[in-house]
């Protein structure tokens, strides 16, 4: 019954060849490390944001008046509100936290470059709409902290050139972030998701055309590469499993550290809290927004500094594979990198006093240097790597890699003669 | 920021007074009791002492039966409402405004999570009154707050009544923390059976995938 039916449908939509070709089948590097893990955790976390949110939507409304009674409501009376709750404010946390994972390896193993520019795009175009959905979906407990973060953020946009002060009013659809405001990211938190869905179809297809990237780098042959079922389903469920149980420790142990004290008051447009600050995953940006003193230099720079992450293909001229791997400079700078960020976090936490004020400035001058400096640190870092002779597995790495592409390259004209 | 104040800001910084925040006030970090006797003694103080001016109107009547408070008891707070009655303040908030000098008594339904330091703040605030060179009381904690010092701590000098009322505090402070989130103990409860199980799959996970990917030698 169950072939019949397969069989019926595959005349009319090609369901085995595609699961055959996409999930059994599809060759993957099998010297993957866990840190390859964590595309597919992105994908389970995006999909409990999903779930647990429509649930949420059930109860919530959207409505100043009711909305931070609503949220209450929902911990309190609807059966499991609170775990519910938990898990899309602590889901929040962990898909930045992952989609950051996932970002530092592609950066670290130089899987941007050649022939993956797309997908590092495309994920760049991914973590812009993780952003924004993150920032509707503040607003929504409609805290204190949810009321002047959407404040503050959309007032960053008076400084657009000209018509700042009507673009601002356009964003809260009132002249202050008031109950248009309120629904209008309810709208937008619940559309977002679906895109982002849509923009991951895009970022696997990308995938599934020039296939995963690994730490040596390198295009592996054939004979290296293993069939997705079940080496990677297994290990892909392992590393799930480690996840939810980290996951859960947030979830049922600690949930109100991932939510600011501000944030259980309820929104007072006469009150301003005394220190605004965004949630851990926006601090790094915020610290450089500060940095300038400056509002339309800042939100500039802040801009920047998440998009200048697209020009890596373009800023990385280094030809050695492998990433970090095989690059002792290039690493240094990835681990200086990561330690300037948490820098940056730290200085986005506080309150501004001098000494951090100069530190974030600091920061943020080293941000940029990073990436603008790479083009010149390649170079000059593959030029000395190779007058002192590449280490001889990467060799052999490349030798094997230059044999395979002129095998295809004569199977290839053989069969066009 | 102000452009213009960028310069000494610098200079200021590099002549090397880098931390010019002001101390923050030290909480008392004493460990609030959790458990349910205190949390009931709790209860009963905060519905007799704080009521009055204070709601808490997360919470009903009936969640205070479920909690284990004597229905009884129940009964005498809620006279004639109905027992799914949201606990309101005695007093009508704008008569607490006229007689608090403008300033509204805040609901305290989510108060044990709703300052930075949690539990450690409001019991810090209910025990930090203290009377000032001037004769006024005061507040460590909270300067110049319009609530007066209702449980006495700052005139009372006798040890044995201090040690009463900080008693007194810690229990006030454990019925508002099971207040600001009533499913707490429940939600640790299933935690560590979700945790458990999640653990013993994991390993199992973590034994299949060794013996599948054995396969490759």
């Amino acid at each position: 019954m169950i072939k019949r039916t397969l069989a019926w449908i595959d005349r009319r939509f090609p369901l085995t060849s595609f699961v055959q070709h996409s999930l059994v089948e599809y060759p993957t590097p099998r010297n993957l490390s866990y840190w390859w893990n964590f595309g597919s955790l992105a994908g389970i976390a995006l999909v409990i944001q999903i779930v647990t949110g429509i649930f949420l939507a059930m109860h919530y409304k959207a409505d100043v008046g009711m909305a931070f009674d609503s949220i209450q409501h929902i911990m309190r009376d609807v059966n499991y509100g609170w775990l519910i709750r938990f898990l899309h404010s602590s889901g929040a946390s962990a898909f930045f936290a992952i989609i950051y994972i996932h970002m530092a390896r592609t950066l670290y193993y130089g899987s941007y470059r050649a022939p993956r520019e797309l997908m590092w795009w495309t994920g760049q175009g991914l973590l812009l709409l993780l952003m924004a959905t993150a920032f509707f979906g503040y607003l929504l407990p409609w805290g204190q902290m949810s009321y002047w973060g959407a404040a503050v953020i959309t007032n960053l946009f008076r400084a657009t050139p000209f018509i700042g002060d009507y673009v601002v009013i356009w964003l809260r659809g009132d002249f202050q972030v008031g109950d248009a405001t309120l629904t209008r990211f309810y709208a937008l938190h619940f559309l977002f998701p679906f895109i982002i869905v849509g923009a991951v179809v895009v970022h696997l297809i990308a995938l599934h055309t020039v296939k995963s990237s690994n730490p040596s780098g390198i295009t592996l042959a054939a004979k290296d590469n293993i069939p997705f079922h079940p080496y990677f389903t297994i290990k892909d469920l392992y590393g799930l499993g480690v996840y939810l149980i980290v996951f859960s420790v947030f979830v049922f142990f600690l949930p109100d550290t991932l939510i600011m004290s501000s944030n259980n008051v309820p929104a007072n447009p006469f009150q301003t809290p005394t220190h605004i600050v965004p949630e851990w995953y926006f601090l790094p940006f915020y610290a450089i927004l500060r940095a300038v003193p400056d509002l339309a230099g800042g939100v500039v720079a802040m801009g920047l500094s998440v998009l200048i992450f697209a020009a890596m293909p373009f800023l990385d001229r280094s030809k050695i594979p492998g990433g970090a791997r095989y690059r002792p400079f290039y690493r240094t700078m990835f681990y200086l990198f990561i330690v300037n960020i948490l820098v940056l976090g730290y200085v986005g936490a506080t309150t501004v006093t001098p000494g951090t004020a100069l530190l974030g400035q600091f920061a943020t001058v080293f941000y940029f240097s990073v990436f603008l400096l790479l083009p010149w640190v390649s170079i000059k870092e593959e030029k000395y790597l190779r007058a002192r002779g590449l280490p001889a597995e990467l060799e052999t790495l490349i030798k094997d890699e230059e044999t395979q592409k002129a095998e295809h390259r004569q199977k290839h004209k053989r069969r066009h003669s | 920021m102000n452009k213009r104040l960028i310069i000494p800001l610098l200079l200021f910084a590099f002549s090397g007074a880098v931390n010019a925040a002001p101390p923050a006030v030290e909480l008392n970090m004493e460990k609030i009791p959790a458990d349910r006797a205190s949390v009931l003694r709790g209860a009963e103080l905060v519905v007799n002492n704080c009521v009055s001016c204070h709601a808490l109107k997360y919470i009903r009547y009936n969640d205070m039966l479920t909690l284990g408070v004597a229905s009884a008891m129940i009964d005498t707070w809620r006279g004639s409402n109905p027992l799914n009655t949201r606990i309101m303040a005695q007093m009508p908030p704008e008569a607490a405004a006229i007689a608090f000098g403008g300033a509204m008594p805040p609901d305290l339904s989510l108060m044990a999570i709703a300052r930075d330091g949690g539990v450690h703040y409001l019991y810090s605030f209910l025990t930090g009154f203290y009377v000032n060179d001037k004769g006024e009381t005061n507040n460590h904690i909270y300067p110049s707050t319009r609530m007066p010092d209702i449980l006495g701590i700052s005139t009372a000098t006798d040890v044995k009544q201090r040690a009463e009322i900080i008693t007194k505090a810690k229990e006030m402070t454990a019925f508002l923390n099971w207040a600001a989130d009533p499913h707490a103990e429940e939600r640790k409860q299933l935690g560590i059976y979700v945790i458990a199980y999640l653990l013993l799959l994991t390993v199992l996970l973590y034994l299949w995938k060794v013996q599948i990917w054995r396969k490759l030698g």
